[in-house]
């Protein structure tokens, strides 16, 4: 059993867990994801690593309400067990010396990047942070990042404040600066809609850029094949051969989006979740 | 139910009874509808009759048909004196896993088609009466335990707790060594558990076998990954004295086709483990959803396939197919599952391949391509091959697929582990006892093999263990 030994809301329906799992915290690295199971009859989850202590032995996760499983988890508090907490799975972001790279971030990808922003400044990057929120009273996050990165932009959907309208046209404003100012990597873990945009804006301009995606998994370890998508003509398991790939490889969008609402209208409660191509609307 | 009369009709001429005793099943309506078990076993009335039929044979031809050497004409002579805690004691000295091999064990190819009266088509109905003493023992409380040697202070990792694991696990614990298990999903028990569904395996058996083998002393570290939480040479570097590898043929196979990704487009794997492992069936009590159309095709004819078939019907399809590129003599299926199959109202449809899949517009799948398929004259193997027939392409409208193609073995341990020696395909290469290229491991299971079957994952585990037992005490 793997007790909880912290749990903060950082926002409405955004939780952040820490869990004592001294095997995971052990090898943990920046994008790498743990698979848990809340008691004898959950379900298997994914959620992303968003921090650890090697020394305590803790892992934290942040997470968004969205169903069933995600809506237990948050009347969790501190003394209460999980069944089972695996990991560290999937393989660590790329991380290298490359120059100037963006990170597009948002949902639990605001948390969950910090990590790699963290790896990245470490190899001497120059950081530029673009994170996604439906408005103020939803944003989170925002002190590591601000923190960590040379420059903070965020995309709040309303103007004034001094933040960008929208993610696409602050990333339109540093491509036009490229290759000028260049920007030379983009990272990404944001909604699938916006990871494919944005793979389509970098590719005329050959910007490498790093998608992590998630699609539904059952056992995270490369036994069921729930995972698979297309990634250059070949099928990939994203839980072993990702969750992070060129997204300028990725073939498979229509229909890893398709896959991935399998069971969106088991019991989703995301408001706006419904989006044009998805199958099962 | 039973179709033998008067079974002790002459008692001074031994005189064949060929009537073999028939095992009481759950009607095919009543099944269609649940997961509960459908066979339910003799009565010990029963048992006693079909135990009667055995003529003791000198020969003990039943005997070599048996992968692990079971002692089979002992327990049923056992069984015959109306002793059935001594013909449980014989059937343990060479299996740990009577109630799971009773059942699942493919005895008309082995010891069941080895017997002498299979000559004259009825032979003793040797896994049934497995079933019943391992069930009878289950009954009666608490399983005796064996004499355990005492501690040697060697310590060994098996990894995977299937059925080779855990016979590796328990046999090494008995004979005095510190055994620790681990298993990368968070029960215990391999196939086992996340594949052979309720129906044919209660699951509730499998647990009761892996409660025994931690009951011998066996430390059991679920949730566990060798390869990510720890790699092999950090156990051997670590604490371990030797490693015994069992991680099974896990990786689910794929046609490459058109269309495979889909929506609704499942491997055998995930729609098995869903079923089984998570419980799907009994969704929303248990969390974990299952998506099921209304005509399901099943691809492929194993057991795998019989088995996501079955489970297809009771999930509530309304139509299953079976989709199979040779003809129903050639299926690898056990033909007691086919049978039950038929039963349950299933569809097979016999050369025939699937060459892409159709999507309704929104990425799920709506229908597949189909080629028809014809048989070959035998090869020098004696194996007819399928192939297609130009230009016979049809469409069959389905919305639920179910790849079940077969796994390949589990390539996360030789991936991390550059010293370990695999074949092209994949399998762990060891010699007769089990050992490995690399020093102090071992292996055994569908690792080795490819997939095969429960008893013979057992039974190279038996053989590994003895190995492992002889190093750990003289360093050979
Ligand atoms: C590699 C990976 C990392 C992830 N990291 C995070 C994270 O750090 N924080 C976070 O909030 N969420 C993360 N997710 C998504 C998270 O797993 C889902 O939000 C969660 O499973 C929803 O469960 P639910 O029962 O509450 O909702 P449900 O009603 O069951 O599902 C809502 C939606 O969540 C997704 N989902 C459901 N089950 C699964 C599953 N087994 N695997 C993947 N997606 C599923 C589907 O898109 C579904 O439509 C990650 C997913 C993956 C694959
Ligand atoms: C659906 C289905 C039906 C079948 N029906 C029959 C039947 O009727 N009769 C029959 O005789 N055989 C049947 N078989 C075959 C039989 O189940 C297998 O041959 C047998 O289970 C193999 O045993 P094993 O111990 O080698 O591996 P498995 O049973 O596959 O167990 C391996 C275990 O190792 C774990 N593992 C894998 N990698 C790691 C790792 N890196 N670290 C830690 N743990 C790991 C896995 O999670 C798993 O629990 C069937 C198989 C399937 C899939
Ligand atoms: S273990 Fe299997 S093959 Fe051996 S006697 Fe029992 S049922 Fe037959
Ligand atoms: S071969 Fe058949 S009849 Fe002969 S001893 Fe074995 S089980 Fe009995
Ligand atoms: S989640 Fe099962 S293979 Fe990736
Ligand atoms: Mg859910």
């Amino acid at each position: 059993m793997y007790p909880i030994v912290d749990h903060e809301v950082l926002a409405p329906r955004v939780h952040r867990l820490r869990v004592q799992a001294p095997v995971v915290a052990e090898k943990a690295k920046p994008g790498q994801f743990v698979i848990l199971i809340i008691d004898e009859k959950g379900e298997r989850v994914p959620f992303t690593i968003s921090d650890w202590d090697r020394d305590a032995g803790t892992v934290d996760f942040v997470f968004i309400e969205v169903g069933k499983t995600t809506q237990q988890l948050a009347t969790l508090q501190p003394g209460d067990r999980l069944l089972s907490f695996i990991g560290p799975l999937g393989r660590a972001a790329e991380v290298d010396r490359y120059g100037h790279v963006v990170t597009v971030l948002s949902g639990y990808g605001i948390a969950a990047t910090v990590p790699i922003i963290r790896a990245l400044k470490e190899h001497g990057n120059t950081v530029t942070t673009i994170v996604q929120a439906p408005d103020k009273e939803r944003l989170f996050g925002v002190h590591p990042l601000e923190e960590l990165s040379d420059d903070l932009i965020l995309a709040l959907g309303t103007k004034g404040d001094g933040m960008m309208e929208s993610t696409t046209v602050a990333i339109r404003k540093l491509l036009d600066a490229h290759p000028k100012k260049p920007v030379d990597r983009v990272i990404a873990m944001c909604s699938l809609c916006l990871m494919r945009v944005l793979s389509e804006m970098t590719r005329p301009l050959g910007i490498k850029t790093m998608v992590h995606l998630t699609p539904v998994m059952v056992d995270g370890t490369g036994m069921c094949g729930a995972c698979r998508l297309s990634v250059g003509g070949t099928n990939r398991f994203a839980c072993v051969h990702g969750p992070e790939f060129d997204g300028h490889e990725v073939d498979g969008w229509e229909v890893l989006m398709a896959r991935r609402c399998t069971y969106a209208d088991e019991s989703i409660l995301q408001q706006g979740f419904q989006c044009r191509g998805c199958s099962q609307w | 139910m039973t179709e033998a009369k008067e079974p002790k009709a002459s008692p001074k001429k031994p005189k064949l009874n060929l009537n073999r005793v028939e095992m009481p099943k759950q009607s095919e309506h009543e099944r269609r509808h649940n997961f509960d078990e459908v066979a339910l076993g003799y009565t010990w009335e029963l048992a006693k009759e079909e135990a009667s039929r055995c003529i003791q044979c000198k020969k003990r031809n039943c005997q070599q048909g048996c992968p692990v050497n079971i002692d089979i004409p002992d327990f049923i002579a056992a069984l015959q004196r109306e002793e059935i805690e001594e013909a449980s004691r014989i059937l343990k000295r060479k299996t740990s896993l009577p109630g799971v091999c009773g059942r699942v064990c493919p005895q008309e190819l082995q010891c069941e088609q080895a017997c002498t009266l299979n000559k004259k088509g009825a032979p003793i109905a040797i896994g049934r009466l497995e079933r019943f003493i391992a069930d009878w023992e289950r009954t009666q409380g608490a399983p005796t335990m064996p004499e355990m040697a005492p501690s040697t202070g060697k310590k060994v990792a098996v990894v995977g707790s299937g059925p080779s694991g855990l016979t590796v696990a328990s046999d090494l614990a008995i004979l005095g060594h510190q055994v620790v298990l681990f298993e990368a999903l968070h029960v215990a028990g391999g196939v086992l558990m996340y594949g052979i569904p309720e129906f044919r395996l209660p699951k509730e058996i499998v647990q009761r076998e892996v409660q025994y083998v931690q009951a011998l002393g066996v430390d059991l570290r679920l949730n566990t990954v060798i390869g990510i939480n720890y790699s092999l040479d950090e156990l051997l570097n670590t604490d371990y004295d030797a490693v015994y590898l069992a991680p099974g043929a896990g990786l689910p196979k794929f046609m490459r086709v058109p269309g495979e990704n889909l929506n609704m487009v499942y491997s055998a794997n995930e729609f098995l483990t869903r079923t089984n492992l998570m419980k799907a069936y009994l969704y929303p009590e248990y969390a974990t959803p299952i998506k099921m159309g209304k005509r399901v095709a099943v691809i492929g004819g194993g057991n795998v396939a019989m088995d996501a078939a079955r489970c297809a019907v009771r999930l509530g399809a309304q139509e299953v197919y079976v989709i199979y590129r040779r003809t129903r003599a050639e299926m690898p299926a056990r033909l007691e599952e086919i049978e039950n199959a038929e039963e349950e109202g299933i569809q097979f449809h016999f050369l025939c391949n699937p060459t892409g899949f159709l999507s309704d517009g929104r990425n799920n799948v709506a229908a597949m391509e189909l080629i028809r398929m014809q048989l070959t004259e035998p090869d020098e193997s004696g194996r007819r091959r399928p192939v297609p027939i130009p230009g016979s392409e049809y469409i069959m409208d389905v919305d639920t697929v179910v790849v079940s193609l077969g796994t390949s073995p589990n390539p996360l341990i030789p991936s991390t582990t550059p010293d370990l020696e695999v074949t092209r395909w994949g399998t762990v290469v060891i010699d007769e006892r089990g050992r490995t290229s690399k020093a102090r491991v071992w292996a055994g299971g569908d690792i080795v093999s490819g997939g095969a079957t429960v008893i013979s994952a057992m039974g190279e585990g038996r053989i590994a263990a003895a190995a492992m037992h002889e190093y750990l005490t003289n360093g050979q």
